[in-house]
């Protein structure tokens, strides 16, 4: 009950601050709320399942195409239309999953970065479909019921979507589900010795996580209103790895935390360093993961300790 | 016929380069259980040190390869020193080096990208742009070049690695990392002297391919998949399978590029296949490691 309180609280100031916004802070404002998102999904999968896969990204880069090519190709009207792009997620999911998680350790990170790869070569010869190196543009979000969705309170819909994915990963988390994820991430014949059917563990783990990546990106197709294949590249992938481990691997907060670091902090440094904010992305994950292997919570959790020792 | 034998001498050569990356994942992956992204980097870094000695200063050829060469294995050393050991010695989960090794992957394409600016800059090759025919093989001197380099250092992997005490001793670590310590073998010396020899290897494929693709700052990445793939289609455990897996590869992508009939944009997926196919069917690659004899 208190928790569903917090989540109300949360909805109400987050989207009471979309409504504050000029129109660039809007377009920032709306990309951290997805990337938060993103790192939360993510944070469960690598974090919490302990699974290290590149293909988060591209899950939401599916999500984003899918639901364009479902509305304005297929024709099919807009909750259908979401429907079947969140089906065609969980199918490629699983169709990545139930042979790529027998595989041991990085040589998972090794396929899903091979399909990574294979997203955007299919992207860039998918003609007409894709749009090709151009990508698709030139559309809007269909009305809804007759009312048109946009300015502050699509922001709204980002708002409840986040906070959507945070509420289904907590419960996630705290059911026998994340607890199997965990004892599967530590130690595997353990977790087979205690019951726990480890393959399939794994499966559902990384088709949920990916299924929700990839109604962020059907989430984020209409904020910018154009999709191309560079968004989708390898370095997002990268930097969403970085954005969980900086911030703290298999905690939500965490992952709140390195999402918004990282995400706002080319902001700040630009001025400064212009575009080379990616070298202290690098330098940063290289000291947090020498010098602060719990990420940035871990500080805190420190200097809570402390506090209450004194 | 000619065409064929032409293509046959250019993928052999680009084979070559992918084993030698291949083989640089593999000096490194074989003691340690270590996989560093960051080779395709190295390579990288080699090529703009290429650019540096040879295209700007002009230094003779030889001289200008043996001193990237010698600063890549510094180069490696240091990314041991600084970055792998302290995690290693403090019983850091295995994945921990790997993720290290991430953001250096960052942090050197960027320190390029920095210093160098983002347009490609020329590296020369060895004996200059020319076309060599051996009877009816035909190809460019650099083609040549490097498949007898390439030859050389997979020669000399190979003598090491069965014909020495040393090579047995990182084959011993490759085995059992706690026994191997327990007879004497110095663990920190053999990771040191991996790291510097895959450096040395990459940046030496660096090197030979930077007069075909010029360097680049984007240039490691690629590199690095394709190194890896080689290294999945041939197995970790044999040195000759880096080599060979790194033929498979490159006569693969370019007999597709060349005869099958589909677009060259989904001819580059051709190695992505290849190596999710290996990762499912056969994730041993296709030679196996030597048993441990008695």
């Amino acid at each position: 009950m208190k928790s569903l309180l917090g989540f109300v609280v949360a909805a109400v100031v987050l989207s009471a601050v979309a409504f504050m916004l000029g129109s660039y802070q809007t377009d920032i404002y709306r990309k951290l709320l997805l990337w938060t998102t993103l790192a939360l999904s993510y944070n469960f999968l690598f974090g919490i399942a302990g699974q290290v896969a590149f293909s988060h990204f591209t899950f939401y880069g599916i999500g984003a195409y899918a639901i364009l090519i479902l509305l304005f190709q297929v024709g099919l009207p807009l909750p259908l239309a979401v429907l079947a792009g969140i089906a065609l997620c969980v199918v490629l999911a699983l169709v990545v999953a139930i042979p790529a998680t027998r595989l041991e350790g990085f040589y998972l990170a090794l396929a899903t970065l091979a399909f990574a790869q294979l997203f955007i070569v299919v992207l860039n010869e998918g003609r007409t479909v894709t749009g090709a190196a151009g990508g698709l543009a030139n559309y809007r979000l269909p009305d809804v019921f007759g009312v048109r969705v946009t300015g502050p309170w699509y922001t709204v819909v980002i708002v409840l979507l986040l906070l959507g994915t945070l509420a289904v990963l907590w419960r996630l988390d705290r059911s026998w589900f994340g607890r199997a994820c965990r004892a599967v991430r530590d130690n595997p014949e353990a977790a087979r010795a205690m019951g726990v059917d480890v393959a399939r563990t794994k499966i559902i783990a990384y088709t949920i996580t990916s299924a929700m990546a990839g109604v962020a990106g059907m989430v984020y197709a209409f904020v910018d209103n154009t999709v191309n294949p560079p968004i989708f590249g390898l370095p997002n992938s990268f930097l969403l790895l970085f954005m969980v481990i900086v911030g703290g691997s298999g905690r939500h907060a965490g992952a709140i935390i390195g999402a918004a670091l990282l995400y706002l902090m080319p902001f700040v440094l630009s001025p400064l360093i212009g575009h080379h904010h990616a070298l202290v992305f690098g330098v940063v994950m290289v000291a947090v993961v020498l010098f602060q292997p719990k990420g940035l919570i871990g500080l805190w959790d420190a200097l809570m300790a402390r506090r209450r020792a004194a | 016929m000619n065409d064929f034998l032409e293509l046959v001498v250019g993928a052999t050569a680009s084979g070559c380069i992918y084993g030698l990356v291949a083989l640089s994942y593999l000096l490194v992956t074989r003691p340690t259980g270590i996989i560093n992204f960051a080779v395709g980097e190295w390579s990288m870094v080699a090529a703009f040190g290429g650019f540096m000695l040879l295209s700007r200063w002009e230094l003779p050829y030889p001289v200008g390869m043996l001193v990237v060469v010698a600063a890549m294995f510094g180069v490696g050393w240091a990314t041991e020193r600084f970055t792998v050991r302290p995690l290693v010695e403090r019983g850091a989960p295995p994945l921990a080096p790997i993720l290290a090794l991430l953001g250096m992957l960052v942090v050197f394409r960027e320190l390029v990208s920095l210093g160098f600016g983002p347009d490609p800059q020329p590296v020369p090759p060895s004996f200059g742009f020319g076309r060599l025919e051996l009877g009816p093989l035909a190809g460019s001197y650099q083609s040549f070049f490097i498949i007898t380099m390439a030859g050389a250092v997979f020669g000399a992997a190979w003598w090491f690695f069965e014909r020495t005490l040393a090579g047995k001793s990182f084959e011993a670590v490759a085995i059992d990392r706690r026994a191997a310590a327990l007879m004497g073998i110095n663990l920190r010396l053999v990771t040191s002297l991996a790291f510097a020899a895959s450096a040395g290897v990459a940046g030496l494929a660096g090197l030979l391919v930077a007069p075909n693709v010029s360097a680049h700052y984007l240039m490691g990445l690629p590199l690095a998949i394709q190194g890896f793939t080689a290294l999945v289609i041939g197995g970790v455990g044999r040195v000759e399978g880096a080599l060979l897996g790194g033929l498979i590869l490159a006569f693969a992508e370019q007999f597709t590029v060349r005869y099958a009939p589909v677009p060259p944009g989904l001819a580059m997926g051709v190695p992505l296949v290849l190596l999710i196919v290996f990762l499912l069917i056969r994730p041993t690659g296709l030679l196996l490691p030597r048993e441990a004899r008695a």
